[in-house]
């Protein structure tokens, strides 16, 4: 049932992000939506049950976009390793640490994405760009990313309790 | 006695006179009168106005709901005037061209920053290919790269991995429109020698086999003539403001379009 959870938000998220969002040019460049669930897993989850949902939504997202094939699933399973690898050394269960990851993990996904970028399409001007849509990105993630993990962790939490109750009142 | 009673009422009713005690009465009660029924008044104001309040309240409630639903109305009236006005100029624009072509809604953008594609409603199903070309009367869109059954990924000329066959309009300097940055697209491998000025417009050239010659892609925006190189660097702003993009053409006979500029 964990995963329906997951599944369930994956598709609120990217359907916020491909459908609403686009409406609203405040979020022109807002970093994706599914970093801080990606991010939010390797957190709070178990590999078992990461892994299968981030291999599905990166395919996803590897549909939707215009990059090359795989280039999501690439980001998301890097920013998967690289959070839990830090989780070894550092406490980031504290809320005070919470934007900075959020932050770090989108500046490796727009890194990975100017790497492919830059590898694909040699010689393209897109310095400047880049640099103010990677700036306003971890911007946003700093101030919102803690929002989204504290939101999915709530939720969860809900989630497992209306099961708990639906589990008990069937037996 | 009664006849007595008669005539004396007969009498006085003649004279309109009023007597002492009569007045003393008058002026003895009217004050009590006047105030109690002025406060009769009051509370009947109170009274009426209360309800009235209240009935007004309840109408305001309701004015405010009726006004709600017409603003809301308002609004798809105008959403659908406007929609009517867009779907007229590409019916307008569709007779214009001799190939097949399809409308097609927008109902997703790229989820990156730094790719640009949108998803449209119209699919395999519909009869739409692989590299058919997506305009509307404005110019180019952008080129369909995926299809499935009902809904199809098109990808846009601002994007770094689009290209387009194109000429200036003016001077018939031809080079490769690709996809920039900040919603720009580079006009490159247009030679030094060639004589391109800021406002000239960019067309399509027909050659790629995809688009129709002469359908506009932008403006000249910037050229930079470097001191070494053969070719000359030019930024094009694209005709289409891909931000409004709402209702798009797809141009279905892709086949025929190849042979025409294989010949």
């Amino acid at each position: 049932m964990t995963y329906c959870f997951h599944v369930g938000i994956c598709i609120c998220l990217v359907l916020l992000q491909t459908t609403i969002m686009p409406y609203f040019h405040l979020f022109d460049r807002f970093y994706d939506l599914l970093s801080p669930f990606v991010i939010y897993l390797s957190l709070f989850h178990s590999l078992r049950q990461s892994i299968p949902v981030i291999l599905f939504f990166g395919i996803v997202m590897d549909s939707l976009s215009g990059g090359p094939f795989g280039l999501y699933l690439t980001t998301y399973i890097w920013l998967f390793v690289g959070v839990r690898w830090i989780i070894t050394f550092l406490h980031v269960g504290d809320s005070f640490l919470l934007p900075f990851i959020v932050a770090a993990g989108v500046l490796l996904q727009n890194f990975i994405f100017i790497g492919t970028i830059a590898m694909f399409e040699p010689g393209a001007q897109f310095l400047s760009a880049a640099i103010s849509t990677v700036t306003i990105q971890v911007l946003w993630a700093i101030f919102t990313g803690p929002i989204f993990l504290i939101f999915f962790n709530y939720f969860h939490k809900r989630w497992n309790s209306w099961l708990k109750k639906v589990v008990v009142k069937e037996n | 006695m009664i006849a007595v009673n008669i005539i004396l009422l007969s009498v006085s009713n003649r004279r309109y006179q009023s007597y002492g005690p009569g007045r003393i009465a008058i002026s003895l009660i009217a004050p009590f009168q006047e105030a109690v029924s002025r406060s009769i008044r009051f509370v009947k104001d109170i009274w009426v106005h209360y309800f009235f309040l209240v009935e007004a309240a309840i109408e305001n409630d309701n004015y405010k709901k009726a006004f709600s639903h017409s603003v809301e109305r308002n609004n798809l009236y105008k959403e659908l005037k406007l929609s009517n006005i867009r779907l007229r100029s590409l019916l307008d624009f569709q007779k214009t061209i001799t190939d097949k072509v399809i409308a097609a809604e927008v109902i997703g953008k790229d989820p990156s920053p730094w790719f640009k594609t949108i998803m449209i409603n119209k699919g395999k199903d519909d009869g739409v290919k692989k590299g058919a070309a997506v305009v509307i009367p404005e110019g180019i869109v952008g080129q369909v790269a995926e299809v499935s059954l009902h809904n199809s990924k098109v990808l846009l000329i601002i994007d770094p991995n689009s290209a387009v066959d194109a000429l200036v309009q003016r001077s018939r300097a031809r080079g490769i429109i690709k996809g920039g940055f900040a919603d720009r697209c580079v006009f490159k491998y247009v030679l030094r020698k060639k004589g391109i000025a800021v406002g000239d417009t960019v067309v399509s050239s027909g050659l790629d086999g995809v688009f129709l010659k002469g359908l506009p892609v932008g403006q000249v925006s910037d050229v930079v003539k470097p001191n070494s190189g053969i070719f000359q660097e030019v930024t094009v702003t694209p005709c289409v403001d891909f931000e409004k993009l709402e209702e798009v053409l797809v141009v279905l006979n892709l086949k025929k379009h190849m042979f025409q500029s294989e010949q």
